[in-house]
């Protein structure tokens, strides 16, 4: 009985924390998605002006591009690392720490690191416009920076050691009693992957793919600094709103939005893994 | 392995010329991985020896340059909003540690199954909800209830991810500790707390160090959170260096953020070997 209150106790330590920090905070959000706004001010009351100038004419389109980005990036991302990840973990032999690792380090380096080069590399008059002539690839100017596709190129290079480790993780879990056995009863390399290996590697997409997709949707640093800050997703409307129009009304309404899409995909990846991430969660708790 | 019955032992040489062909296709593809992940950080690296043009930062390398780095150590604008990153880095990282800790432990030992779950939910909700959100909605929070921006409510902010990262740490590690040995404390007569203190924490030590110094990195390396919450006078590394990113950078950003990663290495580097002894103790155990 009184080991039961302590623990309810302690319990409550990070429940309370995490309430004020963010709960209370999202319900803010929520409330404030149905009021009224003037500039800097929000009056309160059940409106859904919001709602309907977020997803209006104006609007609309960053929100369908956001999810667009995100979704497509994300697959561009999982179609990279898989083979990246499959030679980590079932090709490298004795070298697979150092195989994993070399991934890893730059996932390490601070977010600013990795995407601020883009802007010399992708440059006009940049080292990637030069060695693209030398090889003679490219006749004109490079013209990449300050678009989408500068966005997606930096986007991939971030994203992409989380999908790879994901992938490794339960790739390197298949045991290789499977794989034998599938080549002793005369598949073909080929066959083997496609029908054993995939199949078992699922878990690992879906959660490669949660953990690239989420975070992309919010994406706020990258297409500011590569997309040459046009307001070309969600996060930077959203920002915006914020910051410089004082609207955080429609701010709030936009973030309700981003956060229906998140669970819209998570809850699409957790049944296309038959519930697999719940699973976990209930035997680690348990 | 036993040879196969049906099947000839020998492979065909067609399928080992096609299992070697794939082999060094894969990693063609990896090493293509690398070079992109590396890319960046290299060029970050010798762009901050760029003699640059006009003081700011330019696509060619225009001449060596040693003088970026004695500006990065001697600009004061730089050198305070480094102060403030340390300090703000320090004491959200100490936060999120005690309550990171109390929650992994928790999700694992608390008696109440639905208490377990509501706190599995909360934290994995907390691991995938994008920056943008929390940020935004913590500056909706605080400016609503009229709570004054200042460097604790940037380290507050900071804290709810950093949570959930030291309470998976943490977890990973109570999984593995037998709880016959708490119980067993107990019928000597121990108090719930003296168990606490004396049979569990002493053995999280080396996982808490690691989530400590995960933690520590992510609060100093965040851009989004801090972009928010962040004043003229609370001015963290990351988002001065964002903002001159956006209106064109000098190289001696380019030579702080150098600076940056090679300590976040060294720091990530002493955070593995604690994640490493952590995992050894863990075999002996078993």
């Amino acid at each position: 009985m009184r080991r039961n209150t302590g623990d309810h106790v302690l319990a409550a330590v990070p429940l309370a924390w995490l309430a004020v920090l963010f709960l209370v905070p999202l319900g803010f959000t929520l409330v404030y998605s149905f009021g009224t706004s003037g500039f800097g001010s929000v009056t309160l009351g059940f409106s859904l002006d919001n709602y309907a100038q977020a997803l209006g004419p104006l609007y609309l389109q960053t929100f369908l591009r956001t999810l667009a980005f995100a979704v497509g990036t994300s697959i561009a991302c999982l179609l990279f690392a898989y083979p990246v990840a499959y030679a980590i973990a079932r090709r490298s032999g004795r070298f697979t720490v150092v195989a994993f690792a070399l991934i890893l380090v730059p996932y390490l380096a601070s977010l600013l690191i990795r995407v601020m080069s883009w802007q010399i590399l992708l440059a006009q008059g940049g080292p990637l416009e030069r060695i693209l002539r030398a090889v003679g690839l490219l006749r004109s100017p490079l013209t990449v920076l300050d678009s989408l596709p500068a966005v997606v190129i930096g986007t991939l290079a971030v994203y992409l050691p989380i999908a790879v480790i994901a992938l490794t993780v339960v790739l390197d879990r298949i045991p290789p009693e499977v794989v034998e056995a599938s080549q002793d009863l005369g598949a073909r390399p080929s066959s083997t992957f496609w029908t054993v290996i995939v199949p078992l590697s699922r878990p690992g997409v879906a959660t490669a793919a949660l953990l690239t997709t989420v975070p992309m949707l919010g994406e706020l640093v990258i297409p500011v600094l590569l997309g040459g800050n046009k307001g070309l997703f969600l996060a930077q409307a959203i920002s915006t709103q914020y910051a410089q129009s004082q609207n955080y009304a429609l701010g709030s309404a936009m973030v309700v939005l981003l956060v229906i899409a998140v669970g819209v995909i998570v809850a699409l990846l957790v049944r296309l893994t038959r519930g697999f991430d719940a699973a976990g969660a209930e035997r680690g708790a348990g | 392995m036993t040879a196969p019955l049906v099947q000839a032992p020998v492979r065909r040489p067609s399928v080992r010329a096609a299992r070697l062909a794939t082999a060094v296709a894969l990693w063609v593809w990896y090493g293509l991985a690398a070079v992109f992940l590396f890319a960046p950080i290299a060029t970050a690296i010798a762009y901050s020896f760029n003699e640059g043009v006009a003081g700011k930062q330019t696509s060619a390398f225009t001449g060596f340059s040693w003088s970026w780095y004695a500006q990065a150590f001697t600009d004061p604008t730089v050198r305070q909003a480094t102060e403030t990153s340390l300090r703000v880095a320090f004491w959200a990282a100490v936060i999120a540690v005690v309550i990171g800790t109390i929650l992994g432990f928790e999700l694992v030992r608390n008696p109440s199954r639905v208490v377990r779950r509501l706190l599995a939910g909360l934290t994995y909700i907390l691991l995938i909800v994008p920056e943008t959100v929390l940020g935004v909605s913590l500056l909706l929070f605080y400016t609503q209830t009229r709570i004054p921006l200042s460097e604790f409510t940037l380290v507050a902010a900071l804290t709810p991810p950093s949570i959930s990262v030291v309470a998976f740490v943490v977890r990973a590690r109570m999984l593995t500790l037998d709880p016959s040995v708490e119980d067993a404390a107990a019928d000597l007569g121990a108090s719930r707390l003296a168990t606490l203190r004396l049979i569990v924490l002493p053995q999280l030590v080396p996982a808490i160090g690691a989530a400590a110094l995960i933690a520590y990195t992510f609060a100093f390396d965040n851009v989004v959170i801090a972009n928010f919450l962040s004043t003229p006078v609370v001015n963290v590394l990351t988002v001065y260096l964002y903002g001159t990113l956006q209106y064109g950078a000098t190289p001696a950003v380019y030579a702080t953020t150098t600076i940056v990663f090679l300590a976040t290495i060294v720091v990530l580097a002493v955070a593995a070997t604690l994640l490493r002894t952590t995992l050894r103790l863990r075999g002996r155990i078993r």
